[in-house]
């Protein structure tokens, strides 16, 4: 394909960065997790105890993955694996949308599309460049597992089995690229599609069948409708095999070809979904800051809604059978109450728990994503266009705030009330609703405290706003899941506000924790809100 | 500098001068713009226009100096002096998801709601279709939302960098007659543009700059008078000693005559001159804008 080769260099070029901080980002995590596992479980009687916990209860199986034995590697595979893939998939979609989409609504795509190369050459290239990083991640994160201290061919299989989750991420992001008009849309889509991959094989695992020995869990079929689970059937530290690797690669075919197919028919800046006409006059919420500012998020705000309804569902639906599974095996439940002494936790609540942690993670990364809209209103030229009004910069970025907070609020008290509701059904008690939704709330001071952050970074640091947004959000993320696992000081996990967040209804809402978040949070808005009226307006 | 400040003045910066890290943007400029007059704001790309409109509207903050709009220091006051001023940039970047019409009444709405028949009739005016969403239009019509937005609501003070690029020639002159409306109704208008018939229809006075200073400023009548006046005369034989005369520049034969510039102070002594070597036919003409522009834009620093 003519000019393939200087396309992909340039795409590469402008990607350096970027991908060096994915790839290096993803195999520190993979080393640190091996490491972990290597020194802190050495001996076969701590791991059979994880492993036990974990096969008895489906909340394990569902955030983790399936266990897969006892050797140090199968275990570093079953606490690292999805995430990982998760984090690869992200890695792939952003990559891909960045150089097709969002170019094509800059204008920039209609720059080189006017050169000598075909319809389809950009999109070729954002492929290839896709499978590279994607190559370039699973040598490296196969010489981090490795360098962690887990054996090799187990290591080149499991990094293999990341990248083939990243690839066929690229395809699948490709072709949502063809389907939505603009660029952070078809983020959005692609990102929830690996995030749907993530839950579906979750719950594929959750409903699996462990073994006599406890030792391992077969997934149900839905595992099967996930890359993320064919990933994981590659077992790589116990009976590696690269058959499943035949999935993803045909997916991956053909979705880039349907994807490259798409794009040399269509319209350079034509879309599967159309631009429909709207409303010739602004209706009276569209005439303030805070009506425009509610307008940018609300698409977003449906999306992440949606997103947390559904693990709201899987929360509320799975909850019982998990507790029924472990209540109907003796053994389980023996060995429950033995390896965890005092745990007398009802095992549906630590699941549910479990889970609406994670929804305060999905909840500021909608407050985040609100707030950072302001930098983009910044760098594209709009903020200027409404600061010449009468409008001062402050109450520009509360109006946003104020919208990234409700978006918090609304998609924790969405997941809280379907996770209720759907416990309700089950156990006939109506107050459930309100005790899952007010468990839900327990996590939204924390998420408070990075939209709050989030404005301070674009009022102080614009330049590194989107960088500094995303990346405390993903450290917290981390040190919320793997803090533990890898033993990291207390200082250091409880740098994370989601630290100080009650697991309700596994434990009481800390009322004074909440407050004092909060607290932190109003006052670095104030603090963003003094400090940005005392810079430039800048690109 | 030519022509006194007048009496009221608009907008004033004295040794206004921004850097960014290492590069001046503007150096030590000094702006006044009198109440009341279309002030054509004028300079090559890369001047300081933007840098400096953008220090009035105070999203930017002077690196020394001052700037006074309205007699407010616009960095401590800009949501005060927004009130009365209407804006529209260079590069009209609008919200992909919302309509041309929509962007319209957020932007009038924050500066204190639109005129609905004045809305309606510049719609109609600049045949703006105002039900489309903004990523599907062109580079004309999101500048007709900025300026439909502007024109929209009356103003103190238009402030305009370079409001008619995208516009096709119809709709530039539907923008000029909304330019003396608003002069009409005695508002003032800062006027950066590149299309210098619209400068020389619309402007009362000009403002050159050139790498963040003042070059040349004045109504345009000055300007002229600072220029040369171009000549073609038949019938001269000596081209030396034309040459020599003081005030005579550029002497070129064509055919057989003779054309060459002339400073404004010394036309009297070189028509003399040129009468005393005998022409048999003589023409002269203003200079063009376009030639005073060119020699600001492009001269020796």
């Amino acid at each position: 394909m003519r000019g393939l080769g200087v396309v992909l260099a340039s795409q590469a070029r402008r990607d350096r960065w970027v991908l060096s901080y994915w790839v290096g980002g993803i195999a520190l995590l993979g080393i640190g997790v091996a490491s972990a596992i290597t020194t802190q479980f050495a001996d076969d009687g701590e791991r059979a105890s994880i492993i036990a916990i974990a096969t008895a209860n489906p909340a394990f199986l569902f955030l983790r993955g399936l266990p897969d034995g006892l050797s140090v590697g199968a275990v570093a595979f079953f606490q690292g694996f999805t995430f990982t893939a998760v984090l690869a998939g992200l890695m792939s979609t952003f990559l891909v949308v960045r150089h097709s989409r969002a170019d094509e609504e800059a204008g920039r795509a209609e720059l080189l599309g006017a050169t000598p190369i075909a319809r389809s050459t950009m999109l070729a290239a954002t492929i290839a460049l896709g499978v590279l990083a994607n190559l370039a991640l699973g040598v490296v994160l196969a010489l981090a597992y490795i360098a962690g201290g887990l054996p090799a061919e187990g290591s080149v299989v499991a990094a293999l089995a990341v990248g083939s989750v990243g690839i066929v991420f690229v395809a699948v992001a490709a072709v949502v690229a063809q389907a939505m008009p603009s660029g952070r849309g078809a983020n959005g889509v692609a990102a929830a599609l690996v995030v749907g991959a993530y839950l579906l094989r979750g719950i594929g695992d959750a409903l699996g069948t462990p073994s006599d020995d406890l030792l391992r869990v077969t997934p149900s079929a839905l595992s099967w409708f996930s890359p993320i689970g064919w990933g994981q059937a590659t077992r790589p530290y116990s009976e590696p095999t690269l058959l499943p690797m035949l999935l993803s690669l045909g997916a991956f075919v053909a979705l880039a070809g349907l994807a490259l197919v798409l794009r040399s028919r269509r319209d350079l800046g034509s879309s599967l979904v159309p631009v429909r006409a709207g409303r010739p006059a602004a209706r009276s919420g569209g005439r303030s800051a805070l009506g425009l500012a509610w307008r940018l998020q609300r698409a977003t705000v449906l999306g992440w809604t949606a997103g947390v309804v559904v693990l709201g569902g899987i929360a509320g639906g799975l909850g019982p059978v998990v507790a029924q599974a472990v209540a109907e095996n003796d053994t389980l439940a023996a060995l429950i109450a033995r390896l965890v002494p005092g745990s007398t936790g009802d095992t549906a609540d630590v699941f549910i728990a479990a889970l609406l942690g994670i929804g305060g993670v999905l909840g500021a990364a909608a407050g985040v994503q609100a707030v950072l809209r302001l930098r983009a209103e910044e760098v594209e030229g709009r903020a200027e266009l409404l600061l010449a009004t009468p409008l001062s910069r402050a109450r520009w970025m509360l109006a946003t705030v104020i919208v990234a907070s409700a978006s918090v609020l609304i998609v924790g008290l969405a997941l809280g009330l379907a996770t209720g509701g759907v416990l309700a059904r089950s156990s006939g008690e109506p107050a459930d609703v309100l005790r899952y939704a007010g468990a839900a709330l327990a996590h939204s001071p924390a998420a408070l405290v990075f939209v709050s952050v989030t404005a301070l970074a674009f009022a102080v640091t614009p330049r590194i706003t989107i960088a500094l947004g995303w990346g405390l959000l993903v450290i917290g993320l981390v040190l919320g899941q793997f803090g533990e696992l890898l033993q990291l000081p207390e200082w250091v996990q409880a740098a994370s506000p989601f630290f100080h967040s009650s697991a309700v209804p596994v434990v009481e809402f800390d009322g004074v924790a909440g407050a004092i978040m909060i607290a932190i949070a109003v006052f670095g808005v104030a603090a963003a809100a003094v400090a940005l009226r005392r810079r430039d307006l800048t690109a | 500098m030519l022509g006194g400040v007048p009496a009221t003045t608009l907008i004033e910066t004295r040794a206004l001068t921004k850097r960014f890290g290492r590069s001046t943007a503007l150096d030590g400029l000094d702006l006044h713009v009198a109440e009341g007059e279309v002030h054509g704001f004028l300079g090559p790309n890369g001047a300081g226009k933007s840098t400096t409109i953008r220090v009035l509207l105070g999203l930017m903050r002077p690196t020394s100096g001052t700037a006074s709009v309205f007699g407010l220091d616009p960095w401590a006051e800009a949501a005060q002096i927004h009130r009365d001023i209407a804006y529209v940039p260079g590069d009209v970047s609008l919200w992909p998801g919302l309509t041309g019409g929509e962007a319209i009444d957020l932007l009038a709405s924050l500066r204190g709601g639109a005129d609905a028949a004045r809305r309606a009739e510049l719609i109609e005016q600049f045949e703006f279709d105002p039900r489309k969403k903004a990523r599907t239009y062109s580079k004309g019509n999101r500048q007709k939302v900025a300026l439909i937005a502007a024109f929209a609501r009356p103003a103190r003070l238009y402030i305009l960098d370079e409001p008619s690029s995208g516009l096709d020639p119809v709709m530039e002159s539907v923008f000029r007659q909304q330019i003396e409306r608003v002069r009409g109704e005695g508002a003032t208008v800062l006027l950066s543009s590149h299309v210098l018939s619209e400068v020389e229809q619309l402007c009362d006075r000009v403002t050159i700059i050139r790498e963040g200073r003042v070059v040349e400023s004045g109504s345009l009548a000055q300007l002229r008078h600072l220029s040369r006046t171009s000549f073609r005369v038949a019938g001269i034989g000596d081209l030396a000693a034309l040459a020599a005369l003081t005030g005579v520049h550029a002497v070129t034969r064509v055919g057989d005559s003779v054309e060459f510039e002339v400073d404004a102070d010394a036309i009297p002594a070189v028509l003399t001159a040129v009468a005393g070597q005998g022409a048999t036919a003589v023409s002269a003409a203003p200079a063009s804008l376009e030639s005073l522009f060119l020699r600001h834009y492009s001269g020796p620093r």
